[in-house]
């Protein structure tokens, strides 16, 4: 608005009156005029498609796929397919540009019919999103949907035609000049919109949809050829681009409101960030006087078309390269590239006169060659001409193409706007005269007071008010290939030849002040009149452009064509492959260089992950999700909030400077982000350390995996195999007995000591890991199988057991499990079976379909197929367990009284005291009282009160009396110390006699030792009883009456004793003169005599504490008695 | 006893044995050879499988070991059997101790009958008290608790003998059998039912068996007494498990010859039953009939789950050997 163009300057400049006098019969006479037009066309058409359907039967089956859509709607509740009804209904009003807006055009016999198909693509084709896209982004809605609602749903087509047009004729008659340029808008608006809204579609398939890869290489191939057209039209030009004016400095002129206004040229190039900035315009915090300076700031210089000198021409070539690199980048332009090659179809130019591919537009664009827009589009329209001419096999591929390329380029076509270039010159000229010749025209000031600014931008906008004086200049170009046009379009009937030209009056009205149009940002109302003479004026006259509306007339019957040629492909896929050929084309090449000549190419840049990719591929996941989460029913503001957040995430991606890919995340699968596990994302906390979260999901094995449960019968079992090995002691001790009883010579470590060690089940060390299910681990678990079966093995009786046994039974046992647990998950896997009752689930519908089984059953069964039954098992318990356990405590009784038995051969009442008697393995008999049951006095103890002094009853066991069995029995039983030492703490060790410490002996030995010391090299002296055994010397014999003579008993004769010891010393040490250490001297000496008495008591607590309450008195006197026994032996 | 007959050598017996077991009627020679030669053919199958364990043992001859360790799973059997074999010690140092000769020797028959039929009482027994005391040696088997040990200690008096338990209550079944069967016999049956029950295979027909069983091929070593005793007892086993099975197979074919209309007959048995008021009612009865007896074999040679538990999942057939009959007796009773 505060920027007005040149273009609003040329329209007020020329307003034309009588719009609304002209707009109405155009808006009654549609109908008609273009049933008319269409019926010729279609006639037309026929003769270059020979199967066409029935038009009756066609308007049949669409009535019905109508009214069934209505149906559903109606029942669906949904109000969006009314609204697309009533959007139909108004765009019906401009058949000709309409029927190619819809994303599939179907035949468009009528107005009404295009109105049809619309809705019946929005059924029939387009997934729901492109339809609420559509539906919600079309400004029509509002306004359209209570039309759409009044159309009966089933009516007749007369009753719905007069209607539609009635009210058509209302509407345009109730807002003619409002509405003439905003439909206009709306039309390129929705142009754009439909195809953003495919591209979306076709984004939005990203997600769900999988298409193969098998296209990629043609895409590959096509773009291939495309660039190397580029390519080539670049090397060709650039011999001519000297000639090429300089491009100048240029501006965009008309910015319109952006929301409303369309951009005209600007609009395609800059047709995605508009969009955006539209669809969040609320989140721009700009006003729009602000953006539009901006665009119009991005735009500058932009241009390459630019050029002061030629009005019109930037935004005429900016749009007329989009367009058509638009079809270039199709999927069916392959065949259209290039020049068809003679070798190829040699006949090719005896039928084409005018040849004519996309490669040589493009060089003519480039050579600037196109005057306007009627030239180019004759151009595109020759290619598909000639292909459909040459090719008239109705079945031929390339017909579909060209039809298909036509039908695309239609749809296109209205988004060029209708500029013809001129020089500035002649502009300026017309200018003047104009001015001159509407001086009193309304708007005139303004333009003149826009003058200089156009002037200064060195633009200006041709408008269609231009076209007439420019017809002279634009004829040579289009001389050059215009006349082929007549060729190229047969089509045309000469019958109804005035019937279209009327109708393309109209049209051509229409069209043109569309084109007009499209430059002006806010046309005021009114200002659009001046066309309507413009266009009558140039109707009749020029042949040509009746073509050029011929062809835009025919355009909606032409495209119908295209239905019935049966797209190759589904219209979704279609959309996805236009829509991502491009890079898909790119990836495909990426992949190519790396396997070019089939083989690997080490040398070619590896396709590496970028943290683009990796971005982009995590937004569009979060996209997919959010899509996910608002389902397939989701409302249509659901929709719009989708479209919204991501679009925002888009726009603010985009403007990040990241380049968008409209492929699917699996086209670029070295950038996928694998699903981590929370808990091993990487967090950091607030101050930038990264919070561990091992802990949450690191965990050790449970103990007691590997081990066996703590059941009743484990512990039955374990208590049975404890009182197996208490028994075995004793059996151990009964062979010893028993062995000593036979053998008169014992050996030192000729009795192993029998002590078994308890079982005790070992657990697996600590292990850790990171998951909840069951640690897999083979061997382990077969060494936990092979522990329970060598505990089986020892329950049962074996006390060892060959290895490559427990091998066996292990593997057995093992494979019996595999097969009972296999069988188990048959029947467990057993296909349910219905039942009458139904089960309450756990979900909230119940379930009619049981299990076959019941885990019970289950069990059974699969325990009864593998031969073991529960008696057998109940047995096995009963039997082989607890009543094992009974018989082995019998037997444990048996053996003890037997030991007992043995023990005390000389006794005769060994069973009357019971068993309870031998609690712990004869015990108390080896402490026992056997001698005051002979009633003797044996030690004398009684004698000296030593039995009061300590409340012992002292007597000696029978094997202190038998030297054999003492030695045997002192053998195996040095733990009885132990056991019994609980009585009296056993004595802390002499310490031996050293240099340091033989001050503290008594004076009466010190200077003995002190001699052995310095015998000993002043070494400490080592004890008798830690000599090697075989200089040790014997141990002290008792007679055989078993009666220790007197002296020992005497006290009183001890000093005697001690005097006589020491003179034998010292003769000793003369005779020897101090040879060896003490302990062999003495043994020498005392040969054959037995180790004194002293000796033996010295020894005692180490030996066994049976005796330790014999020794213990004794030791008061021991260091004065010390070594002097075998003199009181010998003395008694 | 038919000589002539090279086959069939204990047709009386093995009627005996089967009037005893609950056959009432006269058993054809069809079915008394068929039993025979099944009994034959599991005593040789026993013997031989008994020479393989003595084999696998490291033992030229076979033992009364190697009869137990084939007969193991049946408790109550093994049980019975080395009561028996005790009780035998005991009869025979009794015999050698106090000589009183014909006596004793009625004693030890009266008991070797008596086990036959499952009577196990205390009246041979009562007379040598003090012999049981001292003589009475456990028949040890080498699986049981006092093989764990290196040592044997001897029996304490005051040890209960499970097994005793076990072995009576089975006994007990038999006896209460054998009541129920003889419980309306007149005198003359009786006495007939209880020389039946002395029917044996070995009993004083020692060579007969010998030669019969195959002991010269199948096994080289003499049997000792203890054997043949032994094996006497299991062929009585046999032949009665057998006749009960095969009076069950022909139970049930009657039965359903009733049901599924076998008129004319069935009402002929019917009219048998009745007129049988006055006539001993076994003698109204048809005897079993080979047919019976196989089917009886059939299903005792049924092999179980067990003996194919590890077959499964695995594509291997099951081959069952042959199964002594006499094991599941007590499953199907």
């Amino acid at each position: 608005m505060s920027l007005p163009s040149s273009r609003d300057r040329q329209n007020y400049a020329r307003p034309l009156p009588n719009v609304p006098r002209l707009r109405t019969p155009n808006a009654s006479m549609s109908d008609e005029a273009m049933s008319n037009g269409s019926h010729n066309n279609n006639l037309a058409e026929g003769l270059e498609t020979a199967a066409e359907d029935d038009p009756r039967v066609a308007r049949w089956r669409e009535n019905y796929l109508r009214t069934e859509a209505r149906i559903t709607a109606l029942l669906g509740g949904d109000h969006q397919h009314d609204g697309d009804d009533g959007e139909a209904a108004q765009t019906a009003d401009q058949p000709a540009m309409d029927a190619p807006a819809a994303h599939d055009a179907r035949p468009t016999a009528t107005p009404k019919k295009a109105a049809r198909t619309i809705d019946e693509d929005d059924y029939g084709d387009d997934d729901d999103a492109d339809e609420e896209d559509d539906t919600c982004t079309s400004p029509l809605l509002a306004k359209s949907a209570p039309n759409g609602i009044g159309c009966p749903s089933i009516d007749a087509p007369s009753l719905q035609i007069s209607s539609l047009s009635s009210k058509l004729g209302i509407e345009s008659i109730a807002a003619p000049s409002a509405e003439q340029p905003k439909s206009a808008d709306d039309l390129r608006k929705k142009l754009q919109q439909d195809k953003e809204a495919d591209e979306e579609a076709a984004k939005r398939s990203f997600h769900t949809m999988f298409y193969t890869l098998e296209s990629d290489r043609d895409a590959m191939l096509e773009q291939q050829k495309l660039d190397e057209l580029d390519r080539q039209v670049e090397t060709e030009m650039s011999g001519q681009s000297a000639a090429t004016p300089a491009p100048g400095a240029s501006t965009a002129p008309q910015q319109g409101t952006l929301s409303t206004t369309n951009l005209g040229a600007s609009s395609l190039t800059l047709k995605h960030l508009i969009a955006r900035i539209d669809a969040e315009r609320d989140k721009v915090k700009a006003s729009d006087t602000q953006l539009r300076s901006l665009i119009s700031e991005v735009r500058k210089n932009r241009s390459k078309w630019a050029n002061e000198d030629r009005v019109g021409q930037e935004e005429l070539y900016e749009s007329m390269e989009k367009v058509i690199m638009e079809l270039k980048a199709g999927e069916h332009a392959n065949p259209f590239l290039q020049r068809v090659n003679k070798r190829e179809a040699p006949d090719y130019y005896n039928v084409i006169k005018q040849p004519m591919d996309i490669g040589t537009m493009m060089k003519k664009l480039k050579q600037l060659a196109y005057k306007s827009k009627k030239e180019f589009v004759d151009d595109l329209m020759l290619i598909w001409a000639n292909c459909l001419k040459y090719n008239s096999a109705s079945d031929h591929p390339l017909r579909k193409k060209a039809l298909y390329m036509r039908k695309e380029t239609e749809k296109l076509v209205p988004l060029i706007p209708d500029i013809t270039v001129r020089d500035r010159a002649d502009v300026e000229a017309e200018e003047r005269r104009m001015r001159n010749g509407d001086a009193d025209a309304d708007g005139a000031d303004d333009s003149e007071d826009e003058e200089p600014i156009m002037a200064s931008r060195g633009r200006k906008a041709p408008s269609k008010g231009g076209k007439g004086g420019n017809a002279a200049r634009k004829a040579p170009p289009a001389g050059l290939e215009g006349t082929p046009d007549q060729e190229s379009k047969p089509a045309v009937p000469t019958l109804n030849h005035a019937v279209s030209n009327l109708k393309n009056e109209f049209l051509r009205a229409d069209s043109e002040m569309e084109g007009s149009v499209n430059g002006f940002s806010t046309p005021p109302p009114g200002t659009l009149t001046p066309i309507g003479p413009n266009g009558l004026l140039r109707s009749g006259a020029h042949g040509s452009q009746a073509d050029v509306s011929e062809a835009d007339g025919t355009g909606a019957s032409v495209s119908g064509f295209t239905e019935e040629d049966a797209d190759l492909d589904d219209l979704e896929y279609k959309t996805w492959k236009q829509v991502t050929k491009k890079d898909r084309a790119t990836i495909a090449a990426e992949r190519h260089r790396l396997f070019r000549d089939d083989q690997l190419q080490p040398d070619e840049p590896a396709i590496m992950r970028s943290k683009a990719g990796m971005r982009r591929w995590a937004r569009h996941r979060k996209q997919a999700i959010e899509e996910g989460i608002s389902g397939a029913s989701a409302s249509l503001a659901d929709v719009k909030d989708g479209v919204q957040t991501t679009t925002s995430q888009s726009l603010a991606e985009g403007i990040a400077g990241e380049e968008e890919r409209q492929v699917p995340d699996y086209y670029d699968p070295v950038c996928t982000i694998p699903d981590l596990d929370e808990r091993l994302q990487w967090i950091e906390d607030s101050q930038g350390h990264v919070i561990q979260q091992h802990e949450e999901y690191m965990r050790l094995v449970p103990s007691g995996q590997f081990t066996a449960p703590d059941s009743a019968l484990a512990k039955k079992m374990e208590s049975n195999m404890r009182q197996m090995q208490e028994t075995r002691k004793i059996c151990a001790k009964i062979g010893i007995v028993k062995q000593m009883q036979l053998q008169s010579q014992m050996y030192q470590n000729q009795f192993q000591k029998y002590d078994p060690r308890p079982f005790i089940e070992a657990d697996i060390e600590p292990v850790v890991v990171s998951e909840d299910g069951p640690v897999m681990a083979p061997y382990v678990c077969r060494a936990a199988l092979q522990r329970s079966v060598g505990k089986i093995f020892y329950h049962a009786g074996f006390e060892e057991f060959q290895p490559s046994a427990l091998d066996a039974i292990t593997d057995i046992a093992g494979d019996f499990f595999q097969k009972l647990v296999a069988s188990f998950g048959l029947y467990r896997e057993m296909p349910k079976m219905k039942s009458d009752v139904t089960v309450p689930d756990a979900n909230v519908t119940p379930a009619n379909w049981v299990p076959r089984f019941t885990q019970e059953e289950a069990i059974m069964h699969s325990l009864q197929v593998n031969g073991v039954d529960l008696e057998s098992l109940e047995t096995y318990v009963k039997e082989d367990v607890e009543r094992l356990g009974s018989k082995l405590s019998g037997m444990h009784d048996r053996m003890r009284s037997y030991y007992a038995e043995l023990l005390r051969p000389a006794l005769d009442n060994a069973g009357a005291d019971g068993s309870g008697a031998f609690n712990d393995g004869s015990e108390q008999f080896v402490g026992g009282d056997f001698a005051e049951d002979i009633g003797e006095d044996f030690f004398g103890f009684k004698e000296l009160g030593l039995d009061k002094e300590f409340g012992v009853a002292f007597s000696v066991p029978l094997h202190l009396l038998q030297n054999r069995m003492h030695k045997a029995y002192q053998s195996q039983n040095t733990n009885n110390i132990a056991t019994t030492g609980t009585l009296m703490e056993e004595p802390a060790k002499f310490d031996s006699v050293s240099v340091q410490n033989v001050t503290n002996q008594i004076g009466l030995m010190r200077s003995w030792f002190l001699i052995k010391l310095r015998q000993n090299d002043n070494q400490s002296l080592v004890e008798d009883e830690d000599l090697p055994p075989k200089q040790r010397f014997p141990k002290p014999r008792l007679p055989p009456t078993g009666k220790i003579s007197s002296p020992r008993k005497r006290p009183l004769r001890e000093q005697q004793q001690m005097a006589r010891k020491k003179r034998k010393l010292d003769e000793e040490k003369d005779e020897t003169g101090g040879n060896d250490h003490n302990s062999s001297s003495h043994g020498s000496f005392m040969k054959g005599l037995g180790k004194p008495v002293g000796k033996l008591k010295l020894e005692m607590p180490q030996k066994e504490n049976q005796n330790q309450n014999v020794a213990e008195p004794e030791k008061d006197d021991g260091s004065a008695v010390g070594m002097i026994s075998p003199e009181s032996i010998l003395a008694a | 006893m038919s000589d002539k007959d090279k086959m069939a050598k204990y047709r009386t017996e093995i009627q005996q044995m089967m009037f005893v077991s609950g056959e009432t009627g006269e058993p054809s020679p069809e079915t008394t050879t068929l039993i025979e030669s099944i009994v034959q053919d599991q005593v040789q199958h026993m013997l031989r499988e008994c020479t393989i364990l003595a084999t696998r043992r490291g033992s030229k001859s076979i033992g009364t070991d190697d009869l137990f360790m084939l007969i193991r799973h049946d408790r109550a059997k093994i049980s019975r059997l080395r009561h028996f074999l005790q009780w035998k010690d005991v009869r025979r140092s009794v015999k050698d101790s106090d000589d009183k000769g014909g006596d004793a020797g009625a004693d030890v028959a009266a008991g070797d009958a008596d086990l036959a039929a499952g009577v196990v009482g205390a009246g041979p027994a009562a007379p040598g008290d003090a012999g049981k005391k001292a003589k009475r040696a456990k028949v040890d088997l080498v699986w049981e608790v006092q093989s764990f040990f290196a040592e044997n200690p001897p029996l304490m008096d005051d040890v209960e003998d499970e097994e005793e338990e076990e072995m009576n209550y089975a006994t007990l079944q038999r006896l209460k059998n054998a009541d129920e069967r003889t419980k309306h016999m007149t005198r003359e049956e009786y006495v007939h039912w209880s020389d039946c029950r002395q029917a044996s295979f070995t009993y004083r027909k020692g060579k007969r068996f010998k030669e019969w069983a195959g002991f010269g091929l199948i096994t080289d070593s003499k049997p000792s007494d203890d054997i043949i005793d032994i094996l006497g007892f299991l062929t009585f086993e046999i032949v009665q498990t057998l006749t009960e099975e095969a009076l069950r197979v022909k139970e049930a074919e009657d039965l359903y010859k009733k049901t599924s209309g076998g008129g004319a007959e069935a009402s002929r048995l019917k009219r048998k039953r009745e007129r049988g008021l006055f006539d001993p009612p076994e003698e109204a009865r048809e005897p079993v009939q080979p047919g019976h007896v196989q089917e009886a074999y059939r299903r005792l040679q049924r092999g179980n789950m067990k003996a194919r538990a590890m077959l499964n999942f695995t594509k291997s057939v099951h081959r069952a050997s042959l199964k002594l009959v006499s094991l599941l007796a007590h499953v199907k009773s």
